[in-house]
């Protein structure tokens, strides 16, 4: 019988896979990233390395030695102190020292400053509360510190916010309306995002994060890009991240442009240019993990995605690697052994700069 | 004159163009030939479907697919009044769509909500974070042949298993249909907790529901 290797499904499920089946599901996974990006796949050598890499023997993998690379942290303090649903470990400690434990114990080469609800319009209520934790991190730390949360544009729309919520109107044909509540939500959005970050870096972060940007689509994209725009402008030293929610622009509004380009339906590679010409320092894009499919097939859809990215960015890539995004299973805490060989591939075939 | 094939792909064309007047100038020609079942069944609705794949693959976005709803729509009224009495099409099936209890995630679920009312179906979408309840009270009150659960976390996939259950304590499992979804949701999730299907995206929603209900 053929040897058999120890891979996972999507789902985290242990599968066993022979090496044809493993070459099988590598050539579909990279064909449906080219199908749907209209990118190339992975080449032949390409191919043969990621199923190298999924056959090691070791449990974990790593980078060859010289490929080494930044590995950002986003609400890493959330991770060890919460226990909500987003793989928190439940130690009791304070954000500083998660921050800390982040920098001296954990090896984050940059790290960030979250709000428990992370995304950004409610930190205006507490917003003074967030200036000073950030003041008293930066105070204990050396790496550089970001405020980091998601633009989360869905908290503008009823019952969580003032406008009324596009879903509805466009379920009652109302498609006009919609769009026009799309429109006003970006707009606030974009002005509490400034704002935020203005009382921010005058307390000592080095930059922000938006996290899981164009999470409510294509207006959610088109805020973000303005609030980047918008602090570049007034504040030239700013470190700005742009960390993408999903592989796909989701289209609900349709219309809406930056730089001349539609935002709706745009992949990781589309994505890249409009980050840099807002003027954003860096990078994040997303693939998402099918739960159904191999991580033979998930990682090489995902390597093929973030490869096309990486080659047209003139900004540095910082891939977004957690569960159920990168090629790495949906579980609370993802396996190691996938966790492992999707960075690998990420830095190794794909060619990015930073996780 | 055309043939039946150009015609159906004519109200195909028209649905995926999103327009209105391309319908209706196309149902009216269709009318000549065709049987509104088979207009409906063949050209409209398989326009749609195809609408559903574009949109998944970020070729079309969600206001086209309500114009082309709105559209087709438009075109089952004029049909409608040329069915023989007592025939007019029924809706294809009551669903109630939900996210289940401690899930704030709807974007997807209000995805699938849309296709499945431009699909035909009667749809009632309870929102998010649903308390697990709820569902069943709903299901009650509007007769629903269908409960759809859709769940983006792992933490709060248990809550598909557990309206299952609530519903077999209610006596109703055997007349509601139970459709799963979301993220983290898989086939063998779905047979695991005894749902009776399991859909990846919304197109495939429309075409389970059908298989399920019709
Ligand atoms: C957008 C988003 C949010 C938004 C949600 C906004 C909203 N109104 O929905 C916000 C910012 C609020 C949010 C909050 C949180 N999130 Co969130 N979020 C996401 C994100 C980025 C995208 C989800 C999405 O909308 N996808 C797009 C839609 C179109 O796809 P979809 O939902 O999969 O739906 C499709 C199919 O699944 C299917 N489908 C969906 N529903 C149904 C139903 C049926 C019946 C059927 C048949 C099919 C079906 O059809 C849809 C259309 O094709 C995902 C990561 C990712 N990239 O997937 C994380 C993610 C789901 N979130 C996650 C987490 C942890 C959270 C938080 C707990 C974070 C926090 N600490 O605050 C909170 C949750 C709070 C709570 N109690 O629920 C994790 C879940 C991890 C896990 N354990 O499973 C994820 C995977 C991110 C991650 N890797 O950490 N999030």
């Amino acid at each position: 019988m053929a040897t058999e290797y120890a891979l996972r499904m999507g789902d985290g499920k242990r599968v066993f896979l022979t090496k044809e089946k493993i070459i099988e599901e590598i050539e579909a996974g990279t064909a449906d990233a080219a199908d749907l990006g209209e990118i190339s796949t992975l080449s032949g050598d390409e191919i043969d390395k990621l199923a190298e890499i999924l056959m090691m023997p070791g449990k974990a993998v790593s980078v060859e030695q010289g490929m080494e690379v930044p590995v950002t942290h986003d609400i890493g303090t959330l991770r060890i102190d919460g226990d909500q649903g987003n793989s928190g470990v439940g130690i009791p400690s304070s954000r500083l020292v998660g921050c800390m434990m982040h920098e001296r114990a954990f090896g984050a080469d940059t790290m960030e400053l979250g709000h428990i609800d992370y995304s950004f319009k409610p930190v205006k209520p507490v917003i003074a509360n967030e200036c000073q934790a950030m003041e008293v991190c930066q105070q204990n730390m050396i790496i550089p510190l970001f405020y980091g949360a998601m633009p989360n544009m869905g908290l503008y729309y009823t019952p969580d916010g003032p406008f009324e919520n596009p879903g509805d109107l466009m379920k009652a044909f109302k498609i006009q309306e919609a769009r026009e509540s799309m429109e006003h939500a970006a707009e606030h959005m974009t002005r509490d995002m400034v704002w935020i970050m203005q009382r921010l870096f005058a307390s000592g972060t080095d930059g922000v994060n938006f996290d899981t940007t164009a999470a409510a689509g294509d207006g959610d994209f088109y805020g973000t890009l303005h609030a980047v725009e918008a602090l570049r402008t007034q504040f030239p030293d700013m470190y700005i991240e742009v960390g993408m929610a999903g592989e796909l622009v989701l289209g609900m509004h349709g219309e809406l442009e930056y730089d001349g380009v539609g935002l709706a339906g745009l992949w990781p590679h589309q994505q890249a240019p409009l980050v840099a010409k807002a003027g954003a320092n860096v990078f994040g894009p997303v693939v998402n993990t099918n739960t159904s499919k191999t991580s033979a097939w998930n990682l090489a859809r995902a390597v093929t995605f973030i490869k096309a990215a990486v080659e047209v960015s003139t900004l540095p890539c910082h891939v977004d690697m957690g569960m159920g995004v990168g090629g790495i299973p949906m579980l609370e805490t993802p396996p190691i052994d996938a966790v492992t060989r999707a960075s690998k591939a990420m830095v190794e075939i794909a060619g990015v700069d930073g996780i | 004159m055309a043939s039946k094939e150009e015609l159906i792909q004519e109200l195909s064309d028209a649905i995926i163009s999103c327009k209105k007047d391309a319908v209706l100038a196309a149902v009216e020609k269709a009318k000549e030939v065709m049987e509104p079942a088979e207009i409906i069944e063949k050209g409209l609705a398989a326009g749609m479907n195809e609408v559903g794949v574009l949109f998944e693959r970020g070729k079309l976005f969600l206001p086209h697919v309500m114009m082309a709803a709105d559209a087709m729509g438009a075109g089952v009224a004029v049909l409608e009044a040329d069915l023989p009495e007592g025939s007019e099409s029924k809706k294809l099936g009551v669903i109630v769509n939900g996210t289940v209890e401690g899930d704030v995630h709807d974007i997807g679920k209000s995805i699938v909500s849309t296709m499945l009312q431009s699909a035909g179906f009667e749809v009632h979408d309870i929102g998010r974070d649903v308390p697990l309840r709820n569902f069943i009270e709903k299901a009650k009150e509007v007769k629903a042949n269908m409960i759809g659960l859709s769940a983006l976390m792992t933490t709060t996939l248990p809550g598909q298993k557990e309206i299952i259950a609530l519903l077999k304590e209610e006596g109703m499992r055997e007349n509601v249909k139970v459709m799963v979804g979301g993220a983290p949701a898989t086939q063998a999730w779905a047979e695991k907790i005894g749902a009776d299907c399991y859909a990846e995206n919304a197109s495939e929603a429309v075409a389970k529901a059908k298989e399920l209900l019709l």
